[in-house]
C-alpha cells in the first residue's frame, strides 16, 4: 500500500516536473524560431504558481467548480494507469489494472469534465469552444485509435506491458516493425496534445473565446497543472508503444522529449486549420493511411 | 377505486420480475394439429427477461402520477404480455403471436399521445408490420423446409435456402431495431409517444429486436460461414451485419447531434447505441457477442434513466426543445445527476458500465482484426460525446431561456426514485464488470454453445487481450477527485459566485438579458461545415418513403376509377369479357 | 308424435315462420321470433354435428321426377348454415336491442331476412341444379328488396342497382343451367357431375364461362365486383353485414362447390380461380387506400377477403381449404361486426367520413375499441381467431413450397393494414369539432351485447382455435370430396 502511495505521488511529481520543463522549452524553442529571446524554461511552473496562489476566484455555481476537478483526478488517473518504466516496480502506478482502450477513454475524461464546467458557465463563446474540442476530438480519435489498433492487432493485446515488453531492443521498436501505424498515429497524436496547427479549439490570439474563457485563479492553475501532466502522460504512453519504453527516467526523458520535438517542430512550422479543416483533413490524410495500414497488414496474407 | 386500480397496475408491472424468478418447467399449449406452442425460459431469453423485469416497474412507478387511465393499463398488461410470450417461446408460431400483440398494443399506447400525427403513427405500425410479415414469411420459408416451427439449429438446408432465411430475418429484425435506412418509423414514434412510454420503447422494445437477431446465431451454430463464404477473415453475412450496424450508428449519430429537441435526440442515439450491437452480433464472436450483451444491458439502464429524466423534466417545464430550457442544474439537482450518470454511461466513458461493453466490443473487433469497422465505431462513439454534452448542456447549463424553466422545482418523486435506482445500478455496473459478465453474460454464451469470457473476480474485466480493474480505476478516480477538491478548498484564498449570470467575458461587452446566450439549439451545427457530416445530414429517407406513399395513393387512385357508379358499364364490362374470353378459347382451341 | 328432424328444415322453417308473418305482428312477437328462430337453427344445427361426422345425411322430396329437392348435408353444408343462423341470430339481436332504423324492426324486413336465411340455407343444401337457381333468385330478390328497405334515394338506388347487376347475374347462370341440363338430361348435382366430362370441351368451357361470371358477380370477384361498393354504401349497415356475412359466402361456397364437383380435376380450374382471388384481392385492397367513408372503406376490405379466400379455396389443398373455411367464418364474424359498428356510428355521427369521426374513441369508447378489435383480427393479427385462420391457409402453401401467394397475401395484408390504422388514428386523435362531441348521448351496454358475444367468439377462437379444428377438417374433406360425394349421393339413387 505504501509502495502505491509513494509510487503514485512519484509519478504524479514526475509527470509535473516534466510537464512545466517541457512546455517552458516549447516557449523558448518557439521564441527563438521567432527570433525572440522568450521567456525562462521555468517560465511555465511560475505562471502556474502564480495561479494556484492567487486570492480572488469567481465561480459560476457548483458545476463551475467541481469541472477543474474532475478533468484533474481524470489527468491524475490517466498519469496512474500509464506505466512509466519498463521492467520495474516502480512508476508503475495502477497500469497493471488497466490498458491501452482504457487509457484512450481516460483522456477524454478531461475534456468532458472541462465541457460541463464551461456549460455551467453560461458563457456561449466558451460552449462553443467546447463544441469545436469535441469536433477536433471526432476528427482525430478514428486516425489515433486506428493506428494504436494496427499495434494491438500486431501484438494481439491490448496491455501496454505486453506491447512494451515486446519490443525488446531497437530493431524490434514498433517505430520500426510497424512505421505505418506511428505515421497513421503521430498527427492525430499532436492534435491531443493541444497541438498547433490543430489548435484552434483554445487558440490565445485569434478567438477571444474557448474553453478556459471563464475560467480564472485558481481554477486555471489546476487546468494548466493538468494539462502539463496529461501532456506528459501522453508522451510516456507513446513512448511505451512505439519506442520500446524506457528502462530508466533518463531514457525516458529522452524519448518523450525527442517525441515532444516532434511536436513542436510541427507545431512552429503550420499556420493553424479551422476546425473543420482539421476534421477533414484527419479523415483524409491519416486514416487514409490507416486504411493503407489495414489493407497491408490486415487483409493480405503477406505481412 | 383509483388507487386500487394504481396498485394493481404496479403489481402487473412485476409480471416479467415474477416470471424471472418462478419460471419452472415448459408450458406447451397446443393451437391445432402440428401446431404446438412451447415456453420455456433458456438462458438468452432469460437475459433479456432480466431486462423486461427491472424496467417495467421502473416505468410503471412513474406512470402512477398520472390520472389513473383503465385502458392504457390494460394495453400495457397486454404489452408485458406479448413480450413475455415472445421471449418464452420455444417455436415462431407463439414467437410471432407475442411479437405481434407487442406491436398492436404499443400502437394503441402511441395513439394516447396527443403528439401522435398520421405520419409518426402510421409509419410506426407499417414498419412494424412489414417487420412483422418478414418474420412471419420466414417461418414459413423455415417450416416449408424443416416441417418444423421450433427455434433451434436447422442443418441439411442448402446455402441458398440458408441465405433466404437470414435475409428474411435479418431484414425483419434490423426494422425492429432501427437499422438505417428502415428506421423512419423510430425518431418519429420515440418523439410521439407519451413521454415515459418513449422510455419503454426505447429501453425495452427495441431489445426485443435484439433477441431476434440473437435467434440467428441459435439457428445458424456454424456461425455465418456456411451462408455466404469468406471475405477478409469473416463471413461475408456476418460483415454485412456488421457494416449495417456501424453505419446505422453512425449516421444516426450526426443525425442525433443536429437534433433540437430532447425526445427526438435520444431516439437518434437509441438507434446509433442499437447499431452497436448490431455490429457486435455481425462479428459474432464469444467477446463480441457478450459485449453486444452487455451493451444491451446498459443501454437498457441509461435509456430508462435519460427517458424517465427527460419526461420528469417535460412534465415540470412543458418544454422539450433545446432551446426552451436551460439552467435546470440549480433547480433540478437530482434530474442533473441522473442525465449526467446516463450520457456518461451512453458515451461509454470509464468507469461506468457503458465502457466495459465498448471495450468488449473494441476488442472483439480487434481480435476478428475487422479493423476499419473498429475506426467506424470510433467515430459513432467520438461523435457521440457531442450530443451527450448536448443532451447535458442544452436543459441544464447555459442560461434558462423560458419562464417556464427559470422557476421549475425538482421532478416529483415518483421520478426521482426510478431515477436514483437507476443510477445506482450503472456506478454498481461500472465498479463490478465482472460480475456482469459471471452472473448474466456467460451464462448466456455457454446457452449459446460459446466460450464463456469469464472473470477472475468480479471487479475484473478480463479478455485475452488483456482487461481493467473496475474497482482500481473508479477507486483511483474518487480519491483524486476528493483529494484534489479538499486540497483546494483548504487552501489559501478567497471564492465567490459570480453576481450575475450576466457578468462573463463576453467579446468586452455586457450582456443583457435579452442577449441570446443560451447555446442549445445551435450546437453542433457547426459539424455542417465538415464535408462528410454536411452530406449525410443533407440526405434522408423521408423523400423515398413519401414517394413510395404517394405512388400507392396514385395507383390506388387510378385502379378506383375502375369502380364507377353506372351499372351498364358494369354489365357491359362482364359481357364483354365473357365475350372476349369465349372469342380466345375459341380460336386457340383449347 | 315424435319430431323427425331433417336438414328441410333448415329451410322450411324460415320460410314457414315468414308466411306466418301477419300472426306475429299481431302478437308483437316479430323480433322475438326472428331471433328465436335463428338461435333455434342454430341449436339444430349443433345438434347434428354427431351424426354428421359420421356421415352426410340425404333427403329427398320428390316432386315429379326429375324435378324433386335433393337436399345433402355433409360437413360443410352444416358448418356455412351453423354459421349463417349464428351471424343471422347476431344481427337479429342486434335490430331488436337497437332503438334507431324503426323499419328494419317491421314486417316487411322480418319476411326479407328470413327469406334470405332461407335462401342462403338453401343454396348451401340443395343437392339440385334447378333448386339451386330457385334458391338463388330467392335470395337475390330478398336482398334487391332489403337493400331499398330504408325507402329513400340512396337506398331505393342501390336496390336498384343490385337489382339490375343481380339478375343479369342470374340469367348467366339460368343460361349455364339450362345448357347443362340440355346436355345433360340431369339436374341433380352429382349426376350432372359423372355426365359433366363426357361433353365437348367447347360446351364445358362455354357452361363453365357462364357459371364464373354469373357466380363471380354474386360472389364479388374481380373484375364482376363494381357494384359492391355503391350497394354496400347505400343499404343499412345491418343489411350489408347481411350481405357481406351470408350471401357473399353463400355464393362462394356454389362456386367452389361447382368447381369441385363437376370438374374431375380441380387443377383446370385452379390457376384461373387463384389468379381471380389474386387480383380480386389486391385491387380491393389497393383501392380501399383511398376511400374515406367507413362503409365503403369496409366494402372493399370485404372484397379482398374475398378474394383471400378465393385464392385459398382455389388452391384446393385439404390445409388452405380448411384455413379458408375458417377465414370465411371469421371474415363473417368480423364483418358482422364492423357493419354492425358502423351502424352504431351512424346514430351519433351524420356522416362516417374519415374526416369527421375524429375522435370518436372520446364519445364511444366501446364502439372504438371493437372496431380496433375487429381490425386487428381482419388483419390477421394475433391472439384473434383472423390470425389462426391465415396463418392456416399460409402453412398450407409453405407445405407444398408455392410462395407467390404468401408474398401477396402478407403484402396484401400490410396495404390493409395502411387504411385500417388510419381509421383507427383517427378514431383516437383529437377530436376536430369539440362542440359537436358535447351533446353526443352515452353508450348503451345493450346495443352492444351482440357485438361482445362476437368479440368473445374472436378471441376465443384466437386462442382455442382446435375447438372447431375437426370440424373445419371435414368440411374441407367434404368440400373437396368428390369421389366420396358422388358415391354416397349415386349410391342412394335407384
Amino acid at each position: 500500500m505504501a509502495h502505491y502511495i509513494i509510487d503514485a505521488f512519484a509519478m504524479i511529481g514526475m509527470s509535473y516536473i516534466m510537464g512545466f520543463l517541457f512546455y517552458g522549452f516549447y516557449r523558448q524553442f518557439n521564441a527563438r524560431v521567432q527570433r525572440r529571446w522568450g521567456p525562462s524554461v521555468f517560465q511555465n511552473f511560475f505562471d502556474n504558481m502564480k495561479f494556484l496562489f492567487k486570492t480572488e476566484t469567481i465561480i459560476h455555481g457548483p458545476m463551475f467548480f467541481f469541472g477543474p476537478m474532475i478533468i484533474f483526478a481524470g489527468a491524475v488517473t490517466t498519469v496512474l494507469f500509464v506505466p512509466y518504466l519498463k521492467d520495474s516496480n516502480w512508476l508503475q502506478g495502477f497500469s497493471h489494472s488497466g490498458n491501452l482502450i482504457l487509457i484512450i477513454y481516460l483522456l477524454v475524461v478531461g475534456p468532458l469534465g472541462n465541457a460541463l464546467a464551461v456549460g455551467s458557465s453560461g458563457n456561449p463563446f466558451g460552449v462553443m469552444g467546447v463544441t469545436r474540442g469535441l469536433t477536433r476530438l471526432m476528427g482525430l480519435e478514428v486516425p489515433f485509435l486506428l493506428g494504436l489498433a494496427l499495434v494491438m492487432v500486431q501484438h494481439e493485446t491490448a496491455s501496454v506491458h505486453a506491447i512494451m515488453a515486446a519490443q525488446t531492443d531497437f530493431a524490434h521498436w514498433n517505430l520500426m516493425t510497424n512505421p505505418i501505424a506511428f505515421i497513421v498515429m503521430i498527427l492525430p497524436f499532436m492534435a491531443s496534445q493541444h497541438a498547433s496547427p490543430f489548435d484552434v479549439v483554445g487558440a490565445p490570439v485569434e478567438v477571444y473565446a474557448g474553453p478556459r474563457v471563464e475560467f480564472s485563479g485558481r481554477l486555471l492553475g489546476v487546468l494548466m497543472t493538468q494539462n502539463m501532466m496529461m501532456t506528459v502522460a501522453k508522451l510516456v504512453l507513446i513512448a511505451d508503444l512505439f519506442l520500446g519504453g524506457a528502462t530508466t527516467i533518463w531514457a525516458l526523458i529522452a524519448k518523450t522529449f525527442a517525441l515532444f520535438l516532434l511536436t513542436a517542430a510541427v507545431s512552429t512550422s503550420f499556420p493553424r486549420l479551422r476546425t473543420e479543416q482539421t476534421v477533414d483533413f484527419f479523415w483524409k490524410i491519416p486514416l487514409g493511411l490507416g486504411v493503407i495500414g489495414v489493407i497491408a497488414t490486415v487483409w493480405f496474407p503477406w505481412s | 377505486m383509483n388507487l386500487i386500480t394504481k396498485l394493481l397496475f404496479l403489481g402487473l408491472s412485476f409480471t416479467p420480475a415474477a416470471t424471472f424468478f418462478t419460471w419452472d418447467g415448459a408450458v406447451a399449449w397446443s393451437l391445432l394439429n402440428g401446431i404446438t406452442l412451447s415456453f420455456d425460459l433458456t438462458p438468452l431469453s432469460a437475459f433479456f427477461m432480466l431486462l423486461l423485469a427491472i424496467g417495467a416497474p421502473l416505468i410503471a412507478v412513474p406512470m402512477l402520477r398520472e390520472k389513473s387511465d383503465e385502458s392504457a393499463y390494460a394495453l400495457y398488461a397486454l404489452l408485458l404480455l406479448g413480450m413475455q410470450l415472445l421471449l418464452l417461446a420455444g417455436d415462431f408460431i407463439g414467437f410471432f403471436i407475442g411479437w405481434e400483440m407487442m406491436t398492436w398494443s404499443s400502437y394503441l399506447l402511441l395513439l394516447r399521445s396527443p403528439r401522435t400525427d398520421l405520419e409518426g403513427a402510421q409509419s410506426y405500425i407499417l414498419f412494424n408490420l412489414v417487420s412483422a410479415f418478414l418474420l412471419l414469411a420466414g417461418m414459413l420459408f423455415l417450416y416449408s423446409i424443416t416441417d418444423d416451427f421450433r427455434i433451434q439449429a436447422v442443418d441439411g438446408l442448402l446455402t441458398a435456402d440458408k441465405l433466404v432465411l437470414f435475409v428474411l430475418f435479418g431484414l425483419a429484425f434490423l426494422i425492429k431495431v432501427g437499422a438505417l435506412p428502415l428506421h423512419l418509423w423510430v425518431p418519429r414514434s420515440y418523439d410521439q409517444a407519451p413521454d415515459l412510454f418513449s422510455a419503454f420503447l426505447s429501453a425495452l422494445m427495441s431489445k426485443m429486436g435484439i433477441y431476434g437477431l440473437m435467434i440467428l446465431p441459435l439457428l445458424f451454430p456454424d456461425g455465418f460461414n456456411e451462408i455466404s463464404g469468406q471475405i477478409f477473415n469473416g463471413p461475408v453475412a456476418g460483415y454485412v451485419l456488421a457494416w449495417i450496424g456501424i453505419i446505422t450508428a453512425t449516421i444516426a449519430t450526426f443525425k442525433a447531434i443536429s437534433q433540437e429537441d430532447m425526445k427526438r435526440l435520444l431516439a437518434y442515439s437509441s438507434i446509433a447505441q442499437v447499431g452497436y450491437i448490431v455490429t457486435a452480433l455481425g462479428v459474432g464472436s464469444s467477446l463480441a457477442i457478450g459485449g453486444a450483451l452487455f451493451q444491451a444491458l446498459v443501454h437498457t439502464l441509461v435509456k430508462l434513466l435519460l427517458f424517465i429524466t427527460i419526461a420528469g423534466i417535460i412534465l415540470q417545464t412543458g418544454h422539450r426543445r433545446f432551446i426552451d430550457l436551460g439552467q435546470l442544474i440549480s433547480r433540478m439537482p437530482i434530474s442533473f445527476f441522473g442525465v449526467l450518470i446516463g450520457i456518461i454511461g451512453l458515451a461509454g466513458m470509464p468507469p461506468l458500465p457503458g465502457f466495459a461493453a465498448k471495450y468488449l466490443m473494441y476488442v472483439g473487433l480487434i481480435e476478428a482484426h475487422w479493423l476499419l469497422l473498429l475506426a467506424a465505431m470510433i467515430l459513432a462513439s467520438t461523435a457521440s460525446f457531442v450530443y451527450c454534452y448536448k443532451l447535458i448542456y442544452g436543459p441544464f447549463l447555459g442560461h434558462a431561456n423560458s419562464p417556464e424553466a427559470k422557476t421549475a422545482t425538482e421532478a416529483p418523486w415518483q421520478y426521482l426514485i426510478p431515477q436514483i435506482i437507476l443510477m445506482g445500478m450503472l456506478v454498481a455496473l461500472g465498479i463490478f464488470p465482472g460480475w456482469a459478465i459471471d452472473v448474466l453474460i456467460d451464462p448466456v454464451l455457454i446457452g449459446l454453445n460459446m466460450t464463456p469470457i469469464g472473470t477472475p473476480a468480479w471487479n475484473v474485466l478480463a479478455t485475452s487481450y488483456g482487461g481493467y480493474d473496475g474497482v482500481a480505476v473508479m477507486g483511483v478516480f474518487a480519491t483524486v477527485f476528493v483529494l484534489i477538491t479538499v486540497l483546494f478548498l483548504l487552501v489559501r484564498g478567497n471564492m465567490h459566485r459570480a453576481a450575475s449570470p450576466y457578468d462573463l467575458s463576453f467579446c468586452g461587452e455586457v450582456p443583457t438579458a435579452d442577449t441570446p446566450l443560451h447555446y442549445g439549439a445551435g450546437m453542433g451545427r457547426e459539424l455542417r461545415r465538415v464535408p462528410l457530416i454536411g452530406w449525410i445530414l443533407r440526405h434522408t429517407t423521408t423523400g423515398f418513403y413519401a414517394g413510395l406513399t404517394r405512388q400507392t395513393q396514385a395507383a390506388a387512385g387510378m385502379i378506383g376509377t375502375l369502380y364507377g357508379s353506372n351499372p351498364q358499364t358494369w354489365l357491359l364490362l362482364a359481357v364483354l369479357i365473357f365475350a372476349v374470353t369465349l372469342t380466345i378459347q375459341s380460336v386457340t382451341g383449347a | 308424435m315424435t319430431l323427425h328432424f331433417t336438414p328441410v328444415w333448415f329451410i322450411a322453417v324460415p320460410l314457414l315462420l315468414a308466411f306466418l308473418a301477419p300472426l306475429w305482428v299481431r302478437w308483437r312477437l316479430l323480433m322475438p321470433v326472428l331471433f328465436s328462430a335463428q338461435v333455434a337453427l342454430f341449436a339444430l344445427a349443433l345438434s347434428w354435428i354427431p351424426a354428421v361426422r359420421i356421415a352426410p345425411i340425404l333427403e329427398t322430396i320428390v316432386i315429379a321426377p326429375p324435378l324433386g329437392i335433393h337436399l345433402h348435408l355433409d360437413a360443410i353444408a352444416l358448418l356455412l348454415v351453423a354459421l349463417f343462423s349464428f351471424a343471422g341470430a347476431i344481427i337479429t339481436a342486434f335490430i331488436w336491442l337497437d332503438n334507431g332504423a324503426a323499419h328494419l324492426r317491421e314486417r316487411p324486413a322480418f319476411i326479407l331476412i328470413l327469406l334470405l336465411i332461407a335462401g342462403s340455407n338453401g343454396m348451401v343444401l340443395t343437392g339440385d341444379i334447378f333448386n339451386l337457381y330457385v334458391f338463388i333468385e330467392i335470395v337475390g330478390v330478398s336482398a334487391y328488396a332489403l337493400a331499398a328497405i330504408r325507402r329513400d334515394k340512396t337506398a331505393l338506388e342501390a336496390g336498384l342497382k343490385y337489382l339490375i347487376v343481380g339478375s343479369v347475374a342470374a340469367i348467366f347462370i339460368l343460361f349455364a343451367i339450362v345448357l347443362l341440363y340440355l346436355q345433360t338430361g340431369q339436374l341433380n348435382i352429382a349426376a350432372l357431375a359423372q355426365a359433366f366430362s363426357n361433353m365437348p370441351a367447347q360446351m364445358q368451357l362455354l357452361i363453365g364461362l357462364l357459371m364464373l361470371i354469373g357466380l363471380g358477380i354474386k360472389a364479388e370477384l374481380f373484375p364482376f365486383n363494381f357494384w359492391v361498393p355503391d350497394i354496400y354504401r347505400g343499404s343499412d349497415p345491418e343489411i350489408t353485414a347481411l350481405y357481406s356475412g351470408v350471401l357473399v359466402k353463400a355464393f362462394l361456397f356454389v362456386l367452389f362447390h361447382l368447381t369441385f364437383i363437376l370438374l374431375a380435376d380441380p387443377t383446370v380450374a385452379r390457376n384461373w380461380l387463384m389468379a381471380l382471388g389474386a387480383i380480386t384481392m389486391i385491387v380491393a385492397e389497393l383501392v380501399a387506400l383511398r376511400q374515406n367513408d367507413l362503409r365503403r372503406m369496409l366494402a372493399y376490405s370485404s372484397l379482398g377477403q374475398v378474394g383471400l379466400i378465393t385464392l385459398a379455396l382455389a388452391f384446393a389443398s385439404e390445409a388452405t381449404t380448411a384455413g379458408a373455411l375458417f377465414h370465411m367464418i371469421n371474415h363473417t364474424f368480423i364483418k358482422v361486426l364492423l357493419f354492425l359498428l358502423a351502424a352504431l356510428m351512424l346514430r351519433q355521427y351524420a356522416s362516417l367520413k374519415l374526416t369527421d369521426v375524429h375522435g370518436l374513441s372520446r364519445t364511444m369508447p366501446l364502439a372504438a375499441g371493437l372496431f380496433v378489435l375487429g381490425a386487428l383480427a381482419v388483419l390477421g393479427l394475433p391472439p384473434l381467431s383472423g390470425f389462426i385462420s391465415k396463418l392456416w391457409i399460409l402453412k398450407g402453401f409453405s407445405d407444398v413450397q408455392t410462395f407467390w401467394p404468401v408474398a401477396l397475401i402478407l403484402t396484401a395484408a400490410l396495404i390493409e393494414a395502411g387504411y385500417y390504422f388510419r381509421w383507427i388514428r383517427a378514431f383516437y386523435a383529437a377530436p376536430t369539432d369539440a362542440a359537436s362531441m358535447a351533446k353526443m348521448e352515452g353508450e348503451k351496454v345493450l346495443n352492444y351485447a351482440p357485438l361482445l358475444v362476437i368479440a368473445g367468439v374472436l378471441i376465443v377462437l384466437g386462442v382455442a382455435p382446435f375447438l372447431l379444428e375437426d370440424w373445419l377438417q371435414q368440411a374441407a374433406q367434404a368440400l373437396l370430396g368428390r369421389e366420396a360425394l358422388l358415391n354416397a349421393v349415386l349410391g342412394v339413387q335407384p
